[in-house]
């Protein structure tokens, strides 16, 4: 009986401590979302209170009616879009085939994947601010797209790479027996069979790029501004404007949050590459 | 269509991308660290072999920014690592009624970096930081300026790792947490029959199959931490009087602020060959042998 006791109380105190943990790192968004909701006098307050004293959208309609941001949200959409839409034109292909056809040159392929990921961002940022320049694509849309595509395609190709690995060999023999050519039996046996994978990946890849700072700082200046970097010049532009800027962190968070929620799972898969089951 | 067309043909357009776009970006670097480039006129360029990497050796603001680096990345990932593993454990513990902590945890794992950095920020800032008016509300600090998160110079470098360590705690949570419960159940039931304590079993049999997992997560929160900017930058810039300022902003700054072309390219280069190798290097010691 005493044992039974002290085993409910363990994991009591368990629970408790789960939920505590739970707790503390949901708090600080959730005091981001409250805070964004406050009217603009009451955020910078002294001292700060967690809930708003009165629910207000001012800073949300501050943000809307700036010039800058509504053009930067679009500017990213934009951006994060084809970025997706070209790393899966050049990742699918190249990952299955790395996958299937094992054979040094795909073997090497897939380690210069693993060793471009690994590369830092400021590293690449110069040169290829150098090239951009060079081609006439500084400060615009397709520029910072090639940019972020070649941060994206590494990730994208590792990732698709994994899901092809657990295809069965045969489904494309089989379609061959039907007189598919390779080529064939890829874009309508293979491609259909991996959506769900496919979709992950494309998942990763608009992050990739919705998340991506520093090549954005580099190699745009005006006419093709992501809103991470509108967001941080609210700093110096507009002064401290805390409500505003957090109204406008906020909804460029949102949509990540909620897909996270959702999509839990397949996002812990592939962030690790599928080395750990989700 | 013979096979190794086939390969050839599905493999190029990926292959020439990233050789376009990474590949020649690296040898374009590489090429940049043996020049002087002059700002006003970059095509006076001279070739000085290696006096760059000899500068950047020797610098003492690159040193420093190189061990706040380590610094930062330690710290982040040490507090990561603890808060996760923990996490994971007791989800585990609480296995089937942890579905809604673990939706709930995962919540800033896609956060966008810069959103973190500012909202951790607003958090330390000044007189408005919630935190320190908690904090003396709770009697741990005697008033709400006692801490100054992120101007005290000895402080801010850990104080900026706040922001990464909320960000991707839940990541080595959740990893850690599909670790553990591809356990075998009955491994773990077997140590319990030949008398070894909660303390023994975790040590003797749960964290030796956690291996490759923790070597995962070692490998990329390590090298990601070691590489951040945005996070910092978004906070800090990496002020005040470069006491934050880690290795990326360094080459940033000597780049965009002070365009010293030749020199940023030299210490990016360095920085580059440390990481690859790092990895390559945790790779093949932890990874490896627990796939063999």
């Amino acid at each position: 009986m005493a044992e039974r006791s002290t085993f409910d109380m363990g994991r009591t105190i368990v629970q408790a401590l789960a939920l505590l943990l739970v707790l503390s790192f949901a708090v600080p968004y959730v005091y981001l979302v409250m805070t964004s909701l406050k009217p603009a006098a009451h955020v910078q307050q002294i001292p700060p209170s967690f809930l708003p004293n009165r629910i207000s959208v001012e800073n949300y309609l501050t943000v809307i009616n700036t010039q800058s941001m509504p053009r930067a949200f679009l500017s990213s959409v934009a951006v994060a879009v084809l970025t997706t839409i070209l790393s899966l034109a050049l990742s699918v292909p190249a990952a299955y085939v790395a996958a299937q056809y094992r054979r040094p040159i795909t073997v090497f392929f897939l380690l210069f994947a693993l060793i471009t990921r690994m590369v830092p961002a400021v590293s690449l940022g110069v040169p290829l601010f150098q090239l951009l320049k060079s081609l006439g694509l500084l400060d615009t849309t397709f520029g910072l797209v090639l940019a972020h595509t070649s941060a994206a395609v590494p990730l994208v190709l590792l990732l698709l790479a994994a899901f092809f690995d657990g295809l069965p060999k045969e489904m494309e023999e089989a379609a061959r027996m039907d007189g598919c050519s390779r080529f064939q039996a890829f874009l309508y046996i293979v491609v259909p069979v991996m959506k769900s994978g496919i979709a992950i990946s494309a998942l990763f890849a608009f992050i990739t790029s919705w998340n991506e700072f520093l090549y954005a700082l580099l190699l745009t200046s005006q006419n093709s501004k992501t809103a991470p970097i509108v967001i941080a010049e609210f700093n110096s532009v507009y002064g401290l404007s805390w409500g505003p800027m957090t109204a406008a962190a906020v909804l460029y968070s949102l949509p990540v949050v909620l897909v996270t929620l959702v999509l839990q799972k397949q996002i812990i898969g592939g962030l690790t590459f599928g080395a750990v089951k989700g | 269509m013979k096979e190794p067309t086939f390969v050839a043909l599905m493999l190029s357009p990926a292959a020439v991308f990233l050789g376009l776009l990474v590949a020649y970006p690296v040898v374009l670097l590489i090429w940049n660290s043996f020049y002087e480039v002059d700002l006003v006129n970059p095509a006076g360029r001279v070739w000085i072999g290696l006096e760059n990497y000899a500068d950047a050796l020797t610098s003492r603001r690159i040193r420093e920014s190189a061990s706040r680096t380590l610094q930062y990345a330690s710290f982040a990932l040490l507090f990561e690592f603890l808060f996760g593993f923990c996490a994971a454990l007791l989800f585990a513990a609480i296995a089937e009624n942890s579905r809604w902590h673990r939706t709930i945890f995962a919540l800033p794992i896609m956060v966008p970096p810069i959103v973190a950095g500012l909202l951790w920020r607003f958090l330390l800032v000044g007189d408005i930081g919630i935190l320190n008016h908690w904090l003396a509300g709770i009697g741990v600090i005697s008033d709400p300026g006692a801490i100054r998160w992120l101007s005290d110079t000895d402080l801010v470098i850990y104080s900026v790792a706040f922001a990464d360590i909320w960000l991707t705690t839940s990541f080595v949570a959740l990893v850690s947490y599909a670790g553990l419960t591809n356990i075998p159940k009955d491994l773990i039931e077997a140590a319990r029959m030949d008398g070894a304590n909660a303390l023994k079993r975790f040590w003797h049999v749960t964290l030796p199959l956690m291996r490759p997992v923790i070597a995962v997560i070692v490998i990329v929160r390590g090298v990601d931490a070691a590489k951040t900017f945005d996070l910092i930058w978004i906070q800090t810039q990496g002020g005040p009087r470069q006491a934050s300022e880690v290795f990326s902003m360094n080459i940033y700054q000597r780049m965009v602020r002070y365009g010293d072309l030749g020199e940023a390219s030299a210490s990016a280069t360095l920085f580059l060959i440390v990481m690859v190798l790092l990895a390559a290097f945790a790779y093949w010691k932890i990874w490896k042998p627990a796939h063999g």
